[in-house]
């Protein structure tokens, strides 16, 4: 909240290089999905990108991160394959004490029905993660965990992310862990990608969402950093968003600020702040000023320093501002919907209020 | 990057002629080639792709190579389709966001500058009232005097009659009224930095700026919604950025791009055109079912009058204009000031650009030198660039100088560029004299910023938007399906509001006429 404000106090100063709300660590780039609309990571990948970092590697980069920021995400590839994953999350909960975490996954290591592909294989040698009792000393040490889950239709799931085998594994896993929320005190947040193929079956995943009180947030998916053409010029996508803000005025949980949605509706331009959510990967590099800047490597961003050769966060800014310039304090150049709506939260202070009395901070709303 | 598809085949197995490599050419030949059918671009510059976003040739600065284009350009947040176009194909480079545009004014011996690009687009004042944040600036209160405020109303006043005409939607000519008329009664500085918008907006002296092509040009970059002012910057020289890997993908799609092309006819035979084309080797021609001109205006012109004879003497062109781009290295940088602005008042040059905090190999450079560049265009008028190079580089140096007086005694290099009279100027014709993409003759269709559409896009978005449509009628008469074009953002609701008043005033207006 002190964040929020000072970011706000700041903008009204005509100073946007605002601070970070959140900062997200890429635990692993490894995954064990390949699905269809992501650009960055996927099983194809695994052999191209480097391995997750030895456990105390990782927790030296938390310990930078803590230095300057007191919000987490915990992202990958697909966290739960690594290997010390629940040795991280209880040094960053009970040494480190950040005051919220977040784990980002895809949902298939984490419920006691292991998902086993057709010849009876287990879809993941990590079984230790999958197991429940992990899996509930996990969750203790999580203020939100959230599941990309696209569709509860297993055709249309198969089509963009999860291959058959395992579709009903995923959401027999989601069921169990929404169950659990109370219980272990987190909230369990559901992150759908729109594509022309899970379109069709969004409705019951917003009906499976109210059965099982999960919340739900919505990205479109994005071809080379903009919402895919065929998706947002089809009609059918249009009156999605638009019954998706009618059922959330409704009370449906639903994620999202209104601007949000607007966007989504007309991709009405907003001005991007990159540095409210900064990205380090999983070997410790802080992606700057934003990973789209950083994936581009040309002169306006990239690897800007390794968060394993400084002692605070403080310094690691000083080192990649002086190596790229500062960042930009406003951009349009692209939309995602990680960065979108933290900016937008920040930028509208009377719809993060509307958004806090219904119980839902901003740090919950980009799970991308 | 070599595009030409210099050989034969891709004239005997084209099914559409694009005349034009420019971007209403690369985008009615990438709409095309992807749903299957064979465009052939040709292009008349013997050497690169892209009209006047193309790249340019390299030139050496203290050891330091860079390439040249025509001139930079801005990428909206207007240019919907453009930015869609190039994002379907993964061809969108990661654009670099402006982040401040200054406002610099000389009048006498003193030069004073105000950041205005970030008040406007982040006023808390709903548009048409906006620009009213803009007070609320000391440094842009310094560049006024009593006259700005005394006439205040005649700029509001000018303000809300550009919110209440459409002149593409409603193709209102608007004939015999220029700019000048418009400001006429406006006090010195605040018409200096409309007319440094219109100047920058539609390179042209206030008294040859058509009133309805003004009133456009300020609705789509700024008067309806202040996210309009919202833009960036490719990340390197036109070419490089879009252009060439546009063509290398309407290439690998199955279409042909054939460079050195300078087309002299399109003539009717039968059902079919012959297009007729003279290149280093000689003459060439093919037999088409469709044909896309997609060249400036004074070429379509041309091209139309060499065909089809005096029947083109009655269509409207909007004129093509000439301007001059100087580029300034510097072994210093100047103090901290934004990465481009306007130059208004007694200037001769009209915008500038650092390109060392804009352009990727200027970057690079300035990181390993310590140095800076900039990019600086002259619109005219006439008598200006009629100046020798020597005199107008001198002017500009000067110019520059003025404005950042710590780079005096720095300057490493300079360069002067002509560019041929193809910047179009934006005006509005009368409907059934002003090309629309689909034209007269069958089949032969328009694409290019400066053909006939009403949608409220400008330059390079026009380019594209109109090329699209050309791609559209090509695909409608050999019963394909469209492409969905991504629609334009609708005014905020103040301003909707007074447009609606407005339009219901003149239409009262207009119905009293008639009564009489």
């Amino acid at each position: 909240m002190f964040t929020y404000l000072g970011n706000l106090l700041k903008i009204g100063r005509g100073d946007f290089t605002l601070d970070p709300h959140i900062v997200v660590y890429y635990v692993t780039m490894q995954c064990n999905l390949n699905c269809a609309y992501c650009e960055d990571f996927g099983s194809r990948r695994n052999h191209l990108v480097t391995p997750a970092p030895p456990l105390e590697d990782a927790k030296r980069i938390l310990k930078v991160i803590r230095t300057g920021v007191d919000r987490l995400w915990l992202t990958g590839g697909e966290p739960l394959m690594h290997p010390q994953l629940l040795e991280l999350l209880q040094y960053a909960r009970q040494d480190l004490k950040f005051q919220e975490i977040s784990l980002i996954t895809n949902g298939t290591l984490l419920g006691n029905v292991v998902a086993r592909s057709d010849s009876g294989e287990a879809i993941s040698t990590h079984e230790g993660i999958a197991s429940p009792l992990t899996r509930n000393d996990m969750l203790l040490y999580l203020n939100n965990l959230i599941i990309s889950l696209d569709s509860v239709d297993p055709q249309a799931l198969n089509m963009v992310s999860v291959p058959d085998a395992y579709a009903e594994t995923v959401i027999a896993n989601v069921q169990e862990v929404a169950s659990l929320q109370k219980e272990h005190n987190f909230k369990l947040i559901l992150n759908a990608v729109i594509t022309p193929e899970t379109l069709p079956s969004m409705d019951r995943l917003l009906a499976f969402c109210t059965e099982n009180d999960i919340r739900i947030s919505f990205s479109p998916q994005a071809v080379n950093n903009l919402p895919r053409y065929d998706l947002v010029t089809s009609k059918e996508y249009r009156a999605f968003i638009e019954k998706v803000v009618e059922i959330k005025k409704q009370g449906a949980p639903i994620l999202g600020s209104y601007n949000y949605f607007k966007a989504l509706l007309d991709q009405i331009p907003y001005e991007c702040y990159p540095t409210l959510v900064p990205r380090i990967l999983p070997d410790g590099w802080l992606a700057y000023p934003c990973r789209p800047m950083e994936k581009a490597d040309d002169e306006q961003g990239g690897r800007a320093v390794n968060l394993l050769s400084v002692d605070t966060w403080e310094e690691a800014w000083r080192i990649a501002k002086h190596k790229y310039g500062e960042a930009p304090t406003s951009c349009v150049s692209c939309f995602q919907q990680c960065y979108a709506e933290p900016s937008l939260m920040q930028a509208h202070p009377f719809e993060h209020l509307k958004e806090m009395i219904r119980g839902d901070h901003l740090t919950t709303y980009a799970p991308g | 990057m070599n595009i030409n598809s210099n050989n034969r085949d891709s004239v005997e197995t084209c099914q559409v002629l694009i005349i034009g490599g420019g971007v209403a050419g690369l985008s009615a030949g990438l709409h095309l080639a992807e749903r299957g059918l064979k465009p052939l671009i040709l292009e008349a510059d013997e050497m690169f792709i892209g009209g006047r976003l193309a790249g340019s040739e390299t030139i050496q600065v203290g050891g330091h190579s860079f390439r040249l284009e025509h001139g930079m350009h801005g990428i909206w947040s207007g240019y919907r389709n453009l930015q869609a176009m190039l994002a379907r194909h993964n061809l969108r480079p990661v654009f670099v966001p402006a982040q401040e545009e200054n406002w610099i004014y000389k009048r006498g011996p003193l030069v004073r500058m105000a950041p205005v690009g970030s008040r406007i687009r982040r006023s808390f004042i709903p548009p048409p009232f906006h620009y009213l944040r803009l007070f609320l600036s000391m440094r842009f209160l310094l560049m006024l005097d009593p006259r700005d405020w005394a006439s205040l109303f005649n700029v509001w006043a000018g303000l809300i009659m550009a919110v209440g005409i459409d002149p593409f939607a409603e193709n209102q000519p608007m004939e015999g009224l220029t700019l000048g008329d418009m400001t006429k009664r406006w006090s010195p500085a605040i018409k200096s930095l409309f007319l440094g918008l219109a100047r920058n907006g539609l390179s042209s002296h206030p008294d040859e700026v058509s009133i309805s092509g003004f009133i456009a040009f300020l609705r789509f970059y700024t008067l309806m919604r202040r996210d309009a002012w919202m833009f960036t910057y490719l990340p390197n020289d036109g070419g490089t950025s879009v252009c060439e890997p546009l063509a290398e993908k309407i290439k690998q799609l199955g279409g042909g791009v054939r460079l050195g092309s300078r087309v002299k006819r399109v003539d009717r035979r039968d059902e079919k055109w012959l297009v007729e084309w003279e290149t280093a080797e000689g003459k060439e021609s093919a037999l088409v079912d469709h044909v896309v001109l997609a060249t400036d205006p004074n070429n379509a012109k041309k091209i139309l009058s060499a065909s089809i004879g005096e029947e083109v003497d009655k269509l409207f062109f909007p004129r093509a204009l000439s301007n001059a781009i100087i580029r300034l290295w510097f072994d210093a940088k100047p103090r901290k000031t934004s990465e481009a602005g306007i130059f208004t008042g007694d200037f001769i040059i009209h915008n500038y650009f650092w390109l060392d905090r804009l352009y990727d190999p200027y970057r690079r450079w300035a990181r390993e030198t310590g140095g800076s560049a900039i990019e600086a265009h002259v619109y005219g008028p006439p008598e200006v660039l009629a100046q020798p190079d020597a005199t107008l580089l001198t002017r500009a140096i000067d110019d520059v100088q003025q404005a950042f007086p710590e780079l005096r005694g720095h300057r490493v290099g300079q360069h002067l560029q002509r560019n041929a009279e193809v910047h179009t100027l934006p005006e509005v014709g009368a409907k059934d004299a002003w090309l629309g993409t689909v034209t007269p003759w069958k089949n032969l269709f328009c694409a290019g910023d400066w053909v006939r559409h009403p949608a409220p896009a400008f330059f390079l978005e026009r380019a594209c938007l109109t090329g699209i449509e050309a791609a559209n009628a090509v695909l409608e008469g050999r019963g394909l399906e469209r492409l969905a074009l991504i629609e334009y953002l609708s005014p905020e609701p103040f301003v909707a509001w007074i447009e609606k008043l407005m339009k219901r005033g003149r239409a009262k207006r207009r119905a009293r006429k008639l009564g009489k």
